[in-house]
């Protein structure tokens, strides 16, 4: 009888623990609450606005208690914010298409990229890419299934090319083939892994230039600043205090006179790579970030998004268009 | 050939007290002997060191005269599993001893088995299997360890007086509980005590009977109670 | 034995869906975060096909690697039984090994042997050689006493007797450790196809998870589930039929 008790109660009990932890996973958080800001990647140069809002006061003195999060493989901020570990985040376009096509309920409040970081490097000593034909019989290297791949592809549709006119190659996680020069081509993150792999060549003495899809009409967006429908529409002020909190410490970061500052700042969070390779990651991404001084941080590129969605159809990683632009709530860009 | 073992004391090394101390005693071999004591005395442990011979842990204390091969068999041995008890037994014959192998299988009422697994016969016939494979090698001293436990006592009775007839050169040692066997069919028996009851050794005539025997009581109970006076 | 595998993998499976589901629907969640049935049906219609031929293209890397893993293990197994010292510095060498994550390995074996067959060949051999090597080894230096005392008595004890005993009186040991590592030669596969290769299921699996989806990796995963439950299902039939087979009450070979 007591043995029948005590098991009722482990099974109740357990119930109750299961319960719990499905409403703590599911409740979002109520103003008030600590923001989770879930950044798309570790803390790193590439961050310093996210960074300098955290370390910097920007929240604190906009009245908000915000926890910057790193992001990393894996880690995925859309889906975060449904599951209400996070309030903001940052996604890439393309996640962005991908959940609204499978009906997630999520607004992009400001484009941080007006330049996708995502380039090609290549050395100086090899045949200068001027237009997009000059792919041609180049050995190039892509991440199969990843962002890359889906713009090489918009790359080589545009040039008139197919892949028997290049050497495709898959890559993986380090850079030994294209250091042991056995791909020519090959994709990099312009203002993090492109400055490093640019000044390992240097030690070396070979000169390298990189391939930016975007001079030649395919601006495919990278990372934008994201949130919840029901939080948008719930805590329109807390968002409004947030993105002005967050675009002013973009506007520090990327400020020239506050380099020293911002260093000192990221190295507390990045202490892994070194002083002088920070230096020139900082500069490689003020350019990405605020590529003239008319430019707002922050502003959406429409044209651009559309783009991407339409790439993202012509290439099958979504099956019909979802109308992005509609999703689109913050500052835009006037044509 | 001559055994004797003078002085051999023995503990394991993890164990506080001896498990033999200071044994001494002598026997003439040829013959069927025994080894007899009551249990946790030691009788197995003084059987392995005995069938290590000089090398063994018993080393100077042993004195063998015209003993080179000795053999230990015991109870719940077992034969591989992957053939048959035959094969096994086919396999393990010497091929001068072929004909004895065939004839201590009938004597041991094992000839209907030899196509068996040895998993699939009982612990008698197990037991019988086994000895079968050691009285068919080259050996001079043979030490029983209750090799015939579980067997029935007219089979036993056979198998031990077709040993002593068989094997009339081999000093063989049983090693057993029952004492009325013992007692009628060894020639000495060298019963242990308890160390620390000051008894040590002691090795009794037993009535070392012979195919074809004549009981004689008094002579049996004569040697019952030496053997229950030296426990 | 083998349809038990596939049921029983069936089964978990479900229960694994029906879980994910309850949660999608109790807590509202879209399509992008748990996917519903009928997007999970869709997403099977196109791809299963395609991640059956990569599961077994896995798995015919996942095959060689066991083999090679067996071979080495009973190799080395047997050379370790005898000695203390040999035996002891194997198990601490693959306790060591073992530690490693293989994601921290894989670098070095990339750069040593390019990103292709062989690197996935090798981590899958690896994932699955130490457990095997730890059970064979402790299968090989644990001595079968009362059937090997007669024939170290009778000095016809060797080496190829020794391991014989011990290999048959362990049987249903070995069979389960084989049959078990068999998901581990075909998880080091998909490490290493998910860490660097351009074919199988972990490669295709790493292209679902840049895509965030979900529906692509549930597929994934039962295409992997019951290929790898056939597998095993057919290890331990082999097994079964080994065992009978020496055990059979008639026609055994002899020693």
């Amino acid at each position: 009888m007591n043995q029948k008790i005590k098991i009722d109660t482990v099974i109740r009990a357990g119930l109750m623990v299961l319960c719990m932890m499905l409403f703590s996973a599911v409740t979002p958080a109520v103003a008030g609450d600590t923001l989770n800001y879930r950044l798309k990647w570790l803390f790193n140069t590439s961050v310093a606005g996210d960074i300098i809002a955290d370390t910097g006061g920007f929240f604190k003195n906009a009245g908000l208690d915000v926890s910057v999060n790193e992001g990393g493989a894996g880690k995925n901020a859309i889906k975060e914010l449904e599951l209400g570990y996070a309030n903001f985040g940052v996604a890439s376009a393309d996640q962005v298409i991908r959940a609204l096509e499978k009906g997630a309920d999520v607004v992009v409040l400001a484009q941080l990229f007006q330049v996708n970081p995502m380039q090609w490097i290549y050395r100086s000593d090899q045949p200068e890419i001027k237009g997009l034909s000059d792919l041609k019989g180049r050995h190039i290297g892509v991440t199969f299934g990843g962002n890359d791949e889906t713009i090489m592809n918009t790359l080589l549709a545009k040039a008139g090319l197919t892949s028997k006119d290049v050497r495709i190659s898959s890559v993986r996680f380090d850079f030994t083939p294209f250091l042991k020069k056995e791909v020519d081509v090959w994709p990099v993150y312009r203002n993090s892994q492109g400055v490093i792999l640019e000044d390992r060549l240097a030690a070396e003495g070979e000169q390298v230039k990189f391939f930016n899809p975007a001079d030649y009409g395919v601006s495919f967006v990278a990372n934008s600043v994201v949130t919840s429908g029901t939080m948008m529409k719930k805590h329109p002020e807390t968002v409004k205090a947030f993105m002005t909190a967050l675009l002013s410490a973009w506007e520090f970061a990327v400020n020239p006179a506050n380099e020293s500052q911002v260093l000192a700042q990221i190295k507390k969070k990045d202490k892994g790579t070194k002083d002088d390779i920070r230096q020139k990651q900082l500069k490689a991404t003020r350019p990405l970030i605020k590529p003239d001084k008319g430019t707002k941080i922050g502003t959406i590129d429409v044209r651009a998004w559309q783009q991407t969605e339409r790439i993202m159809v012509k290439e099958q990683q979504i099956m019909a268009p979802v109308d992005v632009t509609s999703r689109l709530v913050g500052p835009k860009k006037q044509s | 050939m001559r055994f004797e073992c003078r002085g051999l004391t023995f503990t394991y090394p993890e164990a506080d007290n001896p498990v033999l101390e200071n044994l001494s005693f002598s026997m003439a071999a040829p013959g069927f002997n025994a080894v007899f004591g009551p249990s946790g005395v030691g009788k197995t442990s003084f059987a392995r060191i005995l069938a290590g011979g000089n090398s063994g842990p018993g080393g100077n204390a042993l004195i063998y005269e015209g003993i080179s091969t000795i053999l230990y068999s015991y109870n719940q041995e077992r034969l591989p599993g992957w053939a048959n008890t035959g094969s096994h037994l086919e396999k393990v014959c010497p091929p001068k001893n072929s004909d004895l192998r065939k004839e201590l299988v009938k004597i041991f009422k094992v000839d209907s088995l030899l196509g068996s697994r040895f998993s699939q016969l009982s612990m008698g016939q197990q037991n019988r299997m086994n000895l079968i494979r050691y009285l068919i090698q080259n050996f001079d001293l043979l030490i029983l360890d209750e090799s015939l436990a579980n067997v029935d006592e007219a089979l036993r009775e056979t198998i031990i007086l077709a040993i002593k007839e068989m094997f009339p050169t081999k000093l063989f040692l049983y090693i057993s509980h029952n004492l009325m066997e013992v007692a009628r069919f060894c020639k000495d028996i060298l019963v242990l005590s308890r160390p620390g009851k000051n008894k040590g050794a002691v090795v009794v005539q037993g009535q070392n009977y012979e195919t074809g025997y004549t009981a004689d009581p008094q002579a049996i109970d004569r040697s019952l109670l030496e053997i229950m006076n030296a426990v | 034995m083998l349809f038990r595998r596939i049921y029983q993998f069936l089964i978990v499976y479900c229960l694994g869906v029906v879980g994910l589901l309850t949660v999608k629907y109790a807590a509202g969640l879209s399509n992008y975060v748990i996917p519903g049935l009928a997007l999970i049906f869709d997403t099977a219609h196109r791809m299963l096909a395609g991640y059956f031929l990569d599961v077994l293209n896995t798995l015919s890397v996942t095959v060689l690697g066991q083999m090679i893993s067996i071979f080495m293990a009973f190799f080395v197994g047997i050379i370790g039984r005898k000695s203390s010292w040999a035996g002891s510095f194997i198990k601490v060498m693959a306790y060591n090994i073992q530690a490693y994550p293989i994601v921290a390995l894989a670098p070095i074996i990339f750069i040593l042997l390019g990103d292709g067959f062989l690197s996935r060949l090798l981590i899958a051999s690896m994932i699955c050689y130490f457990p095997l090597l730890l059970s064979v080894l402790g299968i090989m230096a644990s001595p079968i006493k009362d059937i090997e005392h007669f024939y170290i008595a009778t000095g016809r004890m060797r080496w190829q007797l020794e391991v014989k005993i011990r290999a048959f009186e362990n049987l249903n040991k070995l069979t389960t450790v084989i049959a078990g590592s068999a998901t581990l030669a075909m998880a080091g596969t998909i490490v290493a196809e998910f860490i660097a290769a351009d074919q199988g299921i972990g490669y295709s699996i790493r292209i679902a998870l840049y895509q965030s989806d979900l529906a692509r990796i549930l597929v994934a995963l039962f295409s992997i589930g019951i290929i790898i439950s056939v597998y095993q299902g057919i290890l331990e039939t082999v097994g079964e039929q080994m065992k009978t087979k020496w055990f059979a009450p008639k026609g055994g070979d002899l020693i």
